[in-house]
């Protein structure tokens, strides 16, 4: 008895061993590149297309941009290296970057500066200011994201001067480049492009609360648009574009609202009726009103700022009398929000008719984002928001994305890829990205 | 009230290695002690008393392969290990008999590891029931015998899951849920012997609502964000077990063959929401109640039994199981889908008092491509199971 017990044992355990071994396994179709060529995919664009987050150009977000994430997949159907003007890891924290160190009692969010880590030299160019230069990057490229560069300047040949992320790229110090964007990124050959420009056109209008900044005029943007895909799809590239999201889906434009500085001015003061702004009238002067819950507070608007003495007005305090209205650059109100839309519906109408003229790949980004503002988005168990932090796909600066965020996009562009062209590019894991990163680690 | 319930996947039906061998089939048999969990009933017609346990270690292998893309995410390899343990005891030629089953009816074993793309809804999951149930069964008449058992049972959880909260070295957070808890309930049935050689049972095993009380709700996140996820927490939650009714035929062509089909009908509607009730709440941390809706499902088994020699047994068997997962409600705990099993045993008698009976199942659930409503984690899950087995009866 004790033989075969034994012996059963061992051949148990064998057995179990064995079955250790066994792997369930799915089948699925071999990815194909469908009637695109992804052996050289470039892609152009801004700040988004550089992987900026937080604020700040760093390499964690430039490794987390939504090119090399799409780049990483497009490998699986024979897509070719893709490489990217890192900073190096000496150089990490780029230009600097914001940091959330953790909350104020109200739960509002305590943020620090990140010192940059990548800062070359800092030069004037006269009749335009001072420009930060970056550590120079040599080497191949493929991304070309140039954060602020807006679709109007990329014909503007003293642009490489102005910019110092386009200059870190470019062979020439500042000021001597007379190389443009355009000119510069279809210098090498290359069969596949995504291009997402046109954003700053009318984001760095709006950013700046309609006055520090203006919106590109239609027509011009209608024609450089024209140019530039004409000039991308020049040796019949194929490609995918997208369209330029609606200002007001981000959190930057969300998260301080007039009601949450009332509510606070109000708990302070009773008797406070409403606050004031310097407004946008419809022939273009601006005057002081009540602001309203259509009047957008920019996400860093010092709201220590409500209630004090103001010099210049008698020591009325600021921001709650029509004397003393909140200024202008703190708030997009309801006519400047109004206007970007209308530029921005404009700017969209051109994208999508010349992609579609030539056969290109749209990602509608602006009926994306503004699907997950209004309804969230739900990705393997996570529900994601626009909300600022808490939402997981916007960065710190309220605008740029998490990689998460950044992951989310780069599948919404495989899947207009593989639609228009046929293709079965593999999608990312999103759930493999991160969110907003909260300090401390886990207990 | 919250519930959490285990799937389909995590009705586990080794409950001897006879029976096993046969396609889990022996409602309607007198094989061994094993009639305790199979049909109470029938424990006063065995025809000698039996100590008895086994053992069936199980290999859950579940692939993910997400839609759209050609990753797979397997599950790790861990052993699971449902055991039973029965005794009979009558005086020869009584009416009655009396019994002990101690055996494993639910449970679960899955570890899709921290690194896959269902981490949020499911990382680990290791539920247990053991059910103690003594049996008292009474021979009416030379052709019915009926039994009933009380049933007690211990059950626990232990679930752990990533939370999206990213912290300073860029880790996810993660709640773990462990705890134990009992319930109660009744086994019955009635066994019949017909004058054309043709044994039948019948088989009621009650629901058992177990409720897990106080169990640890453990969250590990970044430490800014900790006073959102107090610690130390509690969770209560309700684990009701479904009942299933069964009906059962043997049959002996010849002196050497035994052939038996099973049909059960198992009571999965009482699982509607996977629910966790937590001491502590807070703006971030709410009860959760996500939807289940389970169907009732059937499962369908036929076996046959060969005496190749005086000692030596060799058995075979298979079944058809419905699964009780709607299209939309597939999660990475229970990765259910219809599935079909195939077993083959020996047995052999090692004195004229011992048994031992060696098991092999083989079960197969189908793939089955699915978008979760809740999580839109999509995708399709494949699972293979693996489970050899072996035990040891006595009986005199």
């Amino acid at each position: 008895m004790k033989t075969y017990k034994s012996y059963l044992h061992i051949l148990l355990a064998a057995g179990l061993l064995g079955l250790g071994a066994c792997k369930t396994s799915i089948n699925t179709p071999a990815p194909s590149r469908g009637t695109a060529d992804f052996s050289r995919y470039i892609s152009v664009g801004n700040s988004l297309t550089a992987g900026f987050a937080d604020g700040g150009l760093y390499l964690e977000g430039q490794q987390n941009s939504y090119p090399s994430i799409i780049a990483a997949q497009m490998q699986k159907v024979g897509g070719g290296t893709f490489t990217q003007p890192l900073f190096n890891a000496n150089q990490a924290n780029g230009s600097g970057y914001l940091k959330l160190t953790g909350f104020n009692a109200d739960g509002t969010p305590k943020t620090q500066q990140v010192q940059p880590a990548a800062v070359r030299d800092q030069i004037t160019i006269p009749g335009f200011g001072n420009v930060v230069l970056f550590t120079k990057y040599t080497g191949d490229l493929n991304n070309y994201g140039v954060p602020g560069i807006k679709l109007q300047q990329i014909t503007f040949a003293p642009y490489g001067n102005l910019n110092g992320y386009f200059e870190r790229l470019l062979p020439g110090n500042s000021p001597t480049n007379t190389t443009t964007y355009l000119d510069f990124v279809t210098a090498k050959p290359y069969t596949f492009f995504t291009d997402w420009l046109g954003n700053n056109d009318a984001l760095l209008y709006a950013t700046s609360g309609g006055a520090g900044d203006v919106l590109t005029d239609k027509a011009v943007f209608s024609q450089l648009y024209n140019l530039s895909i004409t000039k991308l799809t020049s040796s019949g590239q194929k490609g995918a574009v997208a369209t330029i999201p609606d200002v007001t889906s981000v959190p930057y434009f969300n998260t301080v609202t007039v009601g949450a500085i009332l509510a606070a001015v109000q708990k302070a003061n009773p008797a406070a009726k409403a606050l004031y702004i310097n407004a946008l009238n419809s022939d273009g002067s601006h005057s002081a009103r009540v602001a309203t819950a259509a009047d957008l507070i920019i996400l860093t608007f010092p709201t220590s700022m409500i209630g004090q003495p103001v010099a210049a007005a008698g020591g009325l305090p600021y921001g709650v009398t029509p004397l003393t209205p909140i200024d202008d650059k703190y708030v997009l109100d309801q006519g400047e929000v109004a206007l970007t839309q209308d530029y921005v519906n404009a700017y969209n109408t051109t994208i999508k008719s010349v992609a579609s003229s030539k056969g290109l790949a749209i990602f509608d980004a602006y009926t994306f984002l503004n699907n997950v503002k209004a309804h969230g988005l739900v990705v393997d168990g996570v529900n994601l928001s626009s909300a600022y932090i808490s939402g997981g796909i916007f960065s710190l600066d309220g605008i740029h994305l998490t990689p998460r965020g950044y992951a989310v996009v780069a599948n919404e562009f495989i899947k207009a890829i593989n639609k228009q062209y046929n293709a079965s590019i593999p999608l990312a894991n999103v759930s493999s990205y991160r969110g907003v990163k909260f300090p401390g680690n886990n207990n | 009230m919250p519930a959490i319930a285990f799937g389909q996947g995590f009705q586990v039906n080794l409950h001897g290695q006879k029976q096993i061998g046969m396609g889990h089939t022996g409602t309607g048999l007198l094989q061994d002690g094993a009639s305790i969990l199979f049909n109470p009933g029938a424990v006063a017609m065995l025809p000698q008393n039996y100590v008895q346990a086994g053992m069936s270690p199980l290999l859950f292998k579940s692939d993910f392969n997400p839609s759209g893309t050609t990753d797979q995410f397997r599950t790790k390899s861990k052993v699971a290990t449902p055991f039973t343990a029965y005794a009979v005891w009558g005086p020869k030629d009584a009416r009655w008999k009396v019994g002990l089953g101690v055996y494993t009816p639910f449970g679960g074993l899955t570890d899709w590891g921290q690194d896959w793309v269902g981490k949020y809804s499911l990382e680990s999951l290791n539920l247990k029931a053991i059910y103690f149930q003594p049996t008292l069964s009474y021979r009416v008449t030379d052709f019915l015998s009926l039994g009933a058992g009380f049933v007690y049972n211990h059950g626990s959880v232990d679930l752990t899951r990533a939370i999206p909260v990213t912290n300073e070295s860029g880790q996810d957070g993660q709640a773990q849920l462990k705890g134990g808890g009992h319930g109660f309930g009744w086994n019955a049935g009635a066994f019949i012997k017909t004058n054309v050689g043709l044994t039948i049972g019948l088989d009621y095993r009650s629901k058992v609502n177990t409720t897990v009380k106080n169990g640890d709700a453990i969250f590990k996140v970044a430490s800014s964000i900790q006073p959102n996820f107090p610690q130390p927490n509690t969770f209560t939650a309700a684990i009701p077990l479904p009942s299933t009714s069964s009906i059962g035929l043997g049959y002996r062509p010849s002196d050497k063959w035994l052939v038996a089909v099973d049909v059960n009908y198992t009571k999965w509607d009482v699982y509607k929401t996977l629910g966790f009730d937590y001491a502590k709440n807070t703006p971030t941390l709410q009860d959760t109640y996500s939807p289940r809706n389970y169907k009732n499902g059937w499962s369908y088994r036929a076996g046959a039994e060969y005496k190749a020699t005086s000692k030596l047994f060799v058995r075979g068997g298979g079944g058809y199981v419905t699964t009780a997962v709607r299209d939309g409600y597939v999660t990475p705990e229970a990765p259910d889908a219809n599935r079909y099993y195939l077993t083959a045993g020996l047995g052999y008698k090692l004195t004229k008092n011992l048994d031992l009976d060696a098991s092999f199942e083989y079960e197969h659930i189908n793939s089955r491509t699915q978008t979760n409503i809740e999580s839109q984690l999509s995708g399709t899950f494949k699972t293979n199971v693996y489970i050899p087995g072996l035990s040891l009866a006595y009986h005199w």
